[in-house]
């Protein structure tokens, strides 16, 4: 298949990220900018952001890729809520 | 006083071991159960969540969990409720469960739910046998939950979800993926029935909190928003709940 044109590259990227089974991630910010793809938004583990980087870069090897993405925290709550 | 740790869309996969083993070591001190809102794996794949059977098996609390999207991806859902009900998880879909706890009854009704979007713009089992499915499963989900909370005979109700009831808590969210967020039948279900607290997950960039029309508190306790291993919700059994129509609970 043809690399998509740049006007869907974004959204070949997000499908890509969603579908192969190592990220499986429907809620990441992809944007591209000439050859450079920036990716946002939180996952899980270190691991899983290295992973993201992995299958953007199989997808699009000739493209720089800026991963953002923010691993978020798995500590204890400080404290709890009264909700009645 | 019943406590209640909460999290969802913890989507375990390869390399997602021990994320959540050392936050839940001192949970037994800190709550009386936990409620998993869904998405516990990223594919649904059997070994997935395997990984997250393994870290609950044993826990010395109550575990009930609905399962989410995530977790039907691979058509492999009866055996992620098998694995989980391996390590002495409860999971629910348009089912409840009652527990005991220091002489409270504690009822929990669950469902995945679905989409469909909110009042003023929701789908509608319509036209094409696509769009027929998409809502009418909604509303079957909707119907069972409704049933499965009117059933319960307990002194507090918990409504565990993963998509979400209620607009509020998507806020943060893009406008255009409401419809695929959650609908408003999940809420007109809870508040048809009752409950004292509505838990869901899925809208990772969404809001914490709201409540439902006839004024039930949602929490929205995705683990991408809440950035903790779960939340901890407390709820008195004897506190005096007013009407919500004379202003609700808070």
């Amino acid at each position: 298949m043809s690399e998509p044109r740049a006007d869907y590259l974004p959204e070949a990227i997000r499908e890509k990220l969603i579908h192969d089974p190592r990220v499986a991630e429907q809620d990441l910010r992809v944007e591209v900018h000439e050859h450079r793809v920036m990716l946002g938004g939180n996952v899980a583990s270190p691991q899983l952001k290295q992973q993201i980087t992995e299958v953007a870069r199989e997808l699009l090897p000739r493209y720089e890729i800026v991963n953002e993405t923010t691993v978020v925290s798995a500590a204890e709550p400080d404290g709890e809520e009264p909700v009645l | 006083m019943i406590r209640i740790a909460a999290v969802g869309d913890l989507h375990y996969g390869a390399g997602s071991q021990d994320i959540l083993r050392p936050s839940l070591q001192h949970l037994p001190g800190r709550a009386d159960l936990l409620l998993l809102a869904g998405d516990l794996t990223r594919c649904g794949g059997p070994d997935e969540i395997k990984i997250l059977a393994d870290e609950l098996r044993g826990l010395p609390l109550p575990v009930v969990a609905v399962l989410g999207n995530h977790d039907y991806h691979a058509n492999r859902e009866a055996d992620v409720r098998r694995t989980l009900e391996s390590a002495q998880v409860r999971v629910l879909e348009g089912e409840a469960t009652a527990l005991d706890i220091d002489g409270v009854r504690l009822g929990i009704a669950g469902t995945k739910g679905f989409g469909g979007g909110f009042r003023g713009a929701h789908g509608s089992d319509f036209g094409e046998p696509e769009m027929k499915a998409f809502v009418g499963h909604t509303k079957m989900l909707s119907d069972r939950l409704e049933h499965a909370l009117t059933a319960l005979e307990a002194d507090l109700r918990i409504a565990l979800l993963h998509y979400s009831p209620i607009e509020a808590t998507l806020e943060g969210e893009r406008l255009e993926i409401y419809p695929f967020l959650g609908s408003y039948l999940l809420a007109e279900a809870v508040d048809n029935a009752g409950a004292d607290l509505v838990l869901h997950g899925h809208a990772h960039h969404g809001a914490e909190k709201g409540r439902t029309p006839a004024g039930i508190p949602v929490r929205n306790v995705a683990q991408p928003l809440i950035r903790h291993a779960y939340n901890i919700y407390t709820l008195d059994a004897h506190r005096q709940v007013l009407p919500a129509a004379a202003g609700g609970i808070s």
